[in-house]
Order: C-alpha cells, then sequence, then structure tokens
C-alpha cells in the first residue's frame, strides 16, 4: 500500500456483484477498469486537480460497498425527510436503490422511474443508449472510476411531452458499515422532447461515519425540454463526496440546476455541461458553507459548441473557521457559436482569516459576436450592515448571521419548493450559529 | 435623559468633535443645524456607537448609563434610536424577520415577552399605516431597491415600531418630496410624548414647521456655538452661515 498509491482505488474496482450483464455494459466496465489502472492518479500538475490533493481520500482504503441495507425501517427516515416536501420518494441506500423505503407514488404516461439494476435485468435495452451517452472518453478518473463498478443508480426517463409535476426526490442515505465504504451510483436522466419535470437529489447520512459518494450523472435534454435540478450536499461531516455531472442539452431545452453543498469534509463536484442544439439556456446556481477541516471544490465547464445559447453560472460560497473551497468555472464558446450568452459569477464571503478560497473564473471565447462576463469577489461581511442591524438591537452573532442568510438567500431563493427553502436556510442558520458559539 | 459632556472624537488622527455638550431632557424636542462636514453625523453615530470613532474625551450619559461602555445592541435595548442619513441595504435580509428580531431583542431587554406572530402583525400593519407605506414592504429586503423617500420613511416606521425613548433623526427630511416630509413628520409627531426626547439633525426650517423643537443648537467645526428656541432656525434661514467663523474665532 505504500509504494504504489494507485492501490488505493483498486478495491473500489471490485467486480460489481450483480448476475448476469449484458455484453454491451460488461465491456464498458472492464473497458474503464483497464483504463483505470493504466492512468495516473490525479495530481497537481493536472490544472483541473490544481487546488485538491487525493491523498486524504486514499488513504482511508476505501472498498467498494456491495450489500444492500435492508436492516432500515421507513421509519428510520423519519429524521431526513424534509417537512412539507411532496415528492416522489426514491431512496438509494448506500449506493443501491432500496424500493421497500421508497414511495414512488404514480406516473403519468410515459415516464419510467426507479433503480437502475433493476431495469438493467427487466429491459436492459432501455439504457444500451443511454449509459456513457454524455460523458466523454477518456472519462475523468472518478467517473471512469464509476463506470468500472457500474451497477446501481437511479433511472428517470420521460417520453416526448411528458410532464411530471411533482418533484423527483431522490434520497441518496449512507449509513455506516464496518469498513470504510465507496458508493458509486449512476443516475442517468432522460427527457425527450417537451418533458418536464424537477429532480431533487439529496445525499445525507445517518450518523457522522466516514464513507465515500462517487456519483455520475447522466442527464439528456432533448428538444424543448425542460428540468429543474436541485442537487443538495448534505453528508456526513467525516464523508468524502465526488459528483461527476453530465449534461448535454438539445434545441431549445432550459436546465435550471441548483448545488447547495453543506456536508462533508472533502468534496468534489464537477459539473459539465454542453450545448448540442441552439437557443438552448443552462443555469447553473451554487451555495456553499465550508468550515473546520472542510473543502468543497466546485469545477464547472460550459461548452458552448452551438450559436445563439445562454449560460449563466452564479455560486455564492461563506467560508468560516478554516474552511476552504475553490471555484473552477471554465465557459468554453467556440468559433461559431455565435450570439453566445454567458455570465458567470463567484462570490465569496470569508467569515474568519484562516478561511481559503480559491477562485478561478475562464471565459475561452473563439467566436467574435457574443455577450460574456464574469465577477469574482472575496469579501469580508460589510460592517455597515452589521452596525444597521445592531442599532436595532439585535445582537452581533444575529446579525452576522442574519447578514450571511441574507447573501445566501439569493440562491436558496432560486429552490422550486417552499419547503425546501425553508430547509436550507434552517441547516445554513444552525451551521453558522455553530460557528459563531466557537 | 441624555447629558453630553466635554466630547472629543477622531475619525483616524482628524479630531472632528471638539468639546461638545448638550443636554437633552425628557419629552423635549432638539433640532441641530449646521454646515456640511461640521459633524452633525459623527455626533449621532458615535452615540450609536458605530466602530471607526475614537473617543478622546468628554462623556455621554444615557438614562443613567454612560453610553461608551456600551455595545450598540446594548443602547439600541436601553432606547436609543438612530434614523440613518443614509439607510442600509440589506440584500436578502427579509424586512418582517428584521423587524420581529429588532422588536423581540429589544422587548425581551425591557423584560417584556416576545410577540406571537399574530399580534406582531397587528403592531406592523398599524405602524406601516401612520407612514403611509405598503405592505409589500414587509416582504421585501430591508431597504435594498428601496427608493431615497421610502428609505426614510422605513427609517420612521421602524421607529415607531420600536418606540425607543431617544430618537436621532438624521437629514430624516433631504431626499422627502413634499408630500413625504409631511407624512414623516406627522409620523414623527405621533410619537412625541413626555418621555420620549427626538433630536432632529437638518438643514432646512422647514422640517421644523412640522416638528417644532424646544431649542435649536448650532452645530459647527465639532462644537455646539449657539443655542437658542425655534426662532433660532429662522435667522439660520436667513443668514446662512457665513457669520460663523467670526463666532468660532470669538470661542
Ligand atoms: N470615516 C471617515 N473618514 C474620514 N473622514 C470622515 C469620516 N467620517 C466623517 N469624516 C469627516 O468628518 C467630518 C464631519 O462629517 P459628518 O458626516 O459628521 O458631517 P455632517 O455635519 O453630518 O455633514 P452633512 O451635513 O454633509 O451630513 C467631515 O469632514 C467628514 O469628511
Ligand atoms: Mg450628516
Amino acid at each position: 500500500m505504500n509504494g504504489d498509491p494507485q492501490i488505493g482505488f483498486e478495491r473500489w474496482l471490485a467486480e460489481p456483484s450483480a448476475g448476469a450483464a449484458p455484453d454491451w455494459l460488461e465491456s464498458f466496465r472492464s473497458g474503464a477498469r483497464e483504463d483505470v489502472r493504466a492512468r495516473l492518479l490525479p495530481h497537481s500538475k493536472e490544472e483541473a486537480w490544481r487546488y485538491t490533493s487525493v491523498k486524504s481520500l486514499l488513504e482511508q482504503g476505501f472498498a467498494q460497498s456491495d450489500e444492500t441495507m435492508t436492516a432500515l425501517q421507513p421509519d428510520d427516515l423519519e429524521e431526513i425527510l424534509v417537512p412539507g416536501f411532496e415528492t416522489h420518494r426514491l431512496v438509494l441506500v448506500n449506493g443501491r436503490y432500496v424500493p421497500e423505503l421508497s414511495a414512488p407514488g404514480d406516473w403519468p404516461e410515459g415516464v419510467r422511474v426507479g433503480g437502475l439494476r433493476a431495469l438493467l435485468e427487466s429491459d436492459p435495452d432501455a439504457l444500451r443508449e443511454r449509459i456513457n451517452a454524455t460523458v466523454d472518453e477518456p472519462q475523468p478518473f472518478f467517473s471512469a472510476l464509476n463506470t468500472a463498478g457500474l451497477d446501481d443508480g437511479l433511472v428517470v426517463l420521460l417520453g416526448p411531452g411528458a410532464i411530471v409535476e411533482r418533484p423527483i426526490e431522490l434520497i441518496h442515505l449512507s449509513v455506516g458499515l464496518d469498513e470504510p465504504r465507496v458508493a458509486q451510483p449512476r443516475h442517468i436522466v432522460r427527457l425527450d422532447a417537451a418533458a418536464q419535470a424537477t429532480l431533487v437529489e439529496r445525499y445525507v447520512s445517518l450518523g457522522n461515519s466516514v464513507y465515500c459518494t462517487n456519483s455520475v450523472v447522466e442527464v439528456s435534454l432533448g428538444r424543448d425540454a425542460i428540468l429543474r435540478h436541485e442537487r443538495v450536499q448534505m453528508e456526513s461531516p467525516n464523508a468524502f463526496h465526488l459528483t461527476g455531472l453530465y449534461l448535454v442539452q438539445d434545441e431549445n431545452s432550459h436546465y435550471m440546476g441548483v448545488n447547495i453543498g453543506l456536508g462533508a469534509r472533502w468534496a468534489r463536484t464537477d459539473l459539465n455541461a454542453r450545448f448540442r442544439g441552439r437557443h438552448a439556456e443552462c443555469v447553473l446556481r451554487g451555495l456553499y458553507l465550508a468550515g473546520d477541516g472542510q473543502l468543497l471544490d466546485y469545477h464547472l465547464d460550459v461548452d458552448h459548441a452551438v450559436p445563439d445559447c445562454r449560460s449563466q453560472e452564479n455560486f455564492k460560497g461563506i467560508l468560516h473557521g478554516k474552511g476552504r473551497a475553490v471555484f473552477d468555472g471554465r465557459v468554453l464558446v467556440a468559433k461559431d457559436a455565435q450570439k453566445t450568452d454567458a455570465a458567470m459569477s463567484n462570490r465569496n464571503l470569508m467569515l474568519s482569516e484562516q478561511a481559503e478560497v480559491d477562485t478561478k473564473p475562464r471565459l475561452e471565447i473563439k467566436a467574435d459576436d457574443v455577450k460574456c462576463s464574469h465577477g469574482t469577489t472575496v469579501g469580508q461581511i460589510d460592517p455597515e450592515m452589521l452596525f444597521y442591524l445592531r442599532s436595532r438591537g439585535i445582537s452581533e452573532p444575529l446579525a452576522r448571521r442574519m447578514v450571511c442568510l441574507g447573501f445566501a438567500g439569493e440562491i436558496i431563493e432560486t429552490l422550486g419548493s417552499e419547503a425546501l427553502r425553508e430547509h436550507i436556510s434552517e441547516q445554513v442558520g444552525r451551521r453558522l450559529e455553530a460557528t459563531s458559539l466557537s | 435623559m441624555l447629558s453630553v459632556k466635554g466630547l472629543r472624537a477622531n475619525v483616524g488622527d482628524k479630531e472632528i468633535l471638539r468639546g461638545l455638550d448638550l443636554e437633552v431632557g425628557p419629552g423635549e424636542v432638539h433640532a441641530i443645524m449646521g454646515p456640511n462636514g461640521s459633524g452633525k453625523s459623527t455626533f449621532a453615530h458615535v452615540l450609536s456607537g458605530r466602530a471607526g470613532y475614537g473617543v478622546t474625551a468628554g462623556s455621554a450619559i444615557f438614562e443613567g448609563r454612560d453610553l461608551f461602555d456600551l455595545e450598540p445592541e446594548e443602547r439600541a435595548r436601553l432606547g436609543l434610536f438612530l434614523a440613518f442619513q443614509y439607510p442600509v441595504e440589506l440584500p436578502g435580509v427579509n424586512n418582517t424577520y428584521f423587524l420581529k428580531a429588532a422588536l423581540n431583542s429589544i422587548r425581551k431587554a425591557r423584560g417584556e415577552s416576545e410577540l406571537d406572530a399574530v399580534s406582531f402583525l397587528r403592531l406592523i400593519k398599524e405602524r406601516l399605516k401612520i407612514l403611509h407605506l405598503d405592505d409589500s414592504l414587509l416582504k421585501r429586503a430591508v431597504n435594498a431597491g428601496f427608493s431615497g423617500g421610502e428609505k426614510k420613511r422605513n427609517e420612521i416606521f421602524q421607529m415607531a415600531l420600536l418606540e425607543p425613548r431617544l430618537a436621532i433623526l438624521d437629514e430624516t427630511d433631504s431626499g422627502l418630496d413634499i408630500d413625504a416630509l409631511r407624512v414623516v413628520a406627522d409620523g414623527v409627531n405621533a410619537l412625541r410624548g413626555p418621555e420620549r426626547s427626538m433630536i432632529v439633525v437638518t438643514h432646512y426650517q422647514r422640517l421644523l414647521d412640522y416638528i417644532e423643537p424646544d431649542y435649536v443648537h448650532v452645530l459647527a467645526k465639532g462644537r455646539i456655538i449657539r443655542s437658542g428656541g425655534k426662532e433660532l432656525a429662522l435667522e439660520l434661514e436667513e443668514k446662512g452661515y457665513g457669520w460663523i467663523d467670526a463666532e468660532v474665532e470669538a470661542a
């Protein structure tokens, strides 16, 4: 284990335990396994890994999780449900879909939602054109690891014109096992032409155990499709979290994404968006809150490959204690992607002198008739605001919290459901409250 | 109620207040006038505890307490209120939530119970009406995107809600149209009472037609150089501040 760091990931590559998989999937897996073994580990000389080391992740010696937690009862979910949040609920435990804990409810015609493994068994052809359809080769290191272990996850397939009104809620629950495990779910989301849905992914845990989630989310939107995609990372404070999101958009489709990052000790989120048809719109918003012992690392890669598309990237961060964050946002505008409209912004509020953020927006523009802008700020709480609040009798800690929540509010407000907005505000407030006491 | 003696205060190495004396009794309304840059806002800020000023001499006793021993929020809880010359915008901070937090912290300090949601809303709506402000204000972020006049009215609305013992109004009239001026003045007058005192900072006699002061002071170069009744304001309106240099030299 000392000499060859690659060995640290060898146990992520254990053979998936599912029964007979279709040949095409087996070849994806074995191809990815070989690929990963031949590859160097992500290291700091790679642009994408300049600020973040995988060393602490390696040291945990995570092993592929291969058992379904069946001991959980629906009552055990009580503490992680969001009060008043009415959804089609699908629950994964340690990366495995658990129908007994899920409450999917009824679906309109043309909609298929469920566990990936189950669908692989019943109708593998429905997935053949979908798996690995949005991820370019060679896959990034952790996505390749995910492919090598590809076995379960959530599938959301909407046929042409299908509309799901209630949010589809994916709860990815992690429960501590005897040894540190990695779960590698693959979520497949496809909206055919003019379909509409809201997908909310929530990564949560019972207890403060050490584990790793390495998820890959593939989203493809057909013509005129509309997806609201909200992701809440609230892993255990000792957890490691990776997300590779791959989004492909056809003509006139709309994607509204919100990424909330509150949990995990080490989290890495890669959001990749690519326009394939004109007049499409992609909004990526984010809010992260990092304190002592936390590193939250975001990489955005938005590819304006065709003309007339709009993208907006707006991430805000609050850092306290010795918290660290990275925002690396890249927007690429291809030579003939005229009339592109892209606006990127990353603003950070630093609550302590030990907190750290590396922010790096990059616009790479090869077209000449475009509207592109970017801006980043790293600042402290405005003392004028604090004084104003305190002059009204409000204590300093509460005043600080109010200003922070106001700052975060711009992103929280964009969540589609009042219940979820309240839940997130409360979680952010609670974390800020804990910091002002220390 | 408020007794300020020999107050000197710096911003950086620059002395702004240079031996300021002022006595305000219960129920009195004092107007402070004076040229731009004479230290009126500085005086208001030093009293309410804004950071960045160094008090080098003198004292300010309010309700028996030395203000300079207290944090800004403690001063507010004692009953001091500042209507800002430039109210601060608080993006994302909901007005209702803000008002509730402020009112409850002040009520708690007075030994009163926190208001429940229903009585709070009733109270708020009643006070909004006095200032002719719209309910929709409650859903917005504090001062964010408010017009100049709305910000000023919002300050007086907060005063009406928090019911301070001493309110300092720093140029609340500037930027108000004539109707708004009247509304604000009515609001202020409605709050006048034997137990509530006010310091009204203004450049214009007009406001003092509506809010009749008991005393008028002229603040120049960091000191009160003249005090009188409301006729002093008329005199200032007529003569301007040109005579001040001579006066300050003589003092
Ligand atoms: N933070 C600061 N830094 C430097 N100088 C300051 C600061 N605050 C106030 N001053 C200076 O102190 C002096 C008094 O300012 P103050 O705002 O108290 O005047 P004022 O009487 O309220 O004027 P106005 O009628 O224009 O509102 C001015 O010369 C101003 O430039
Ligand atoms: Mg002033």
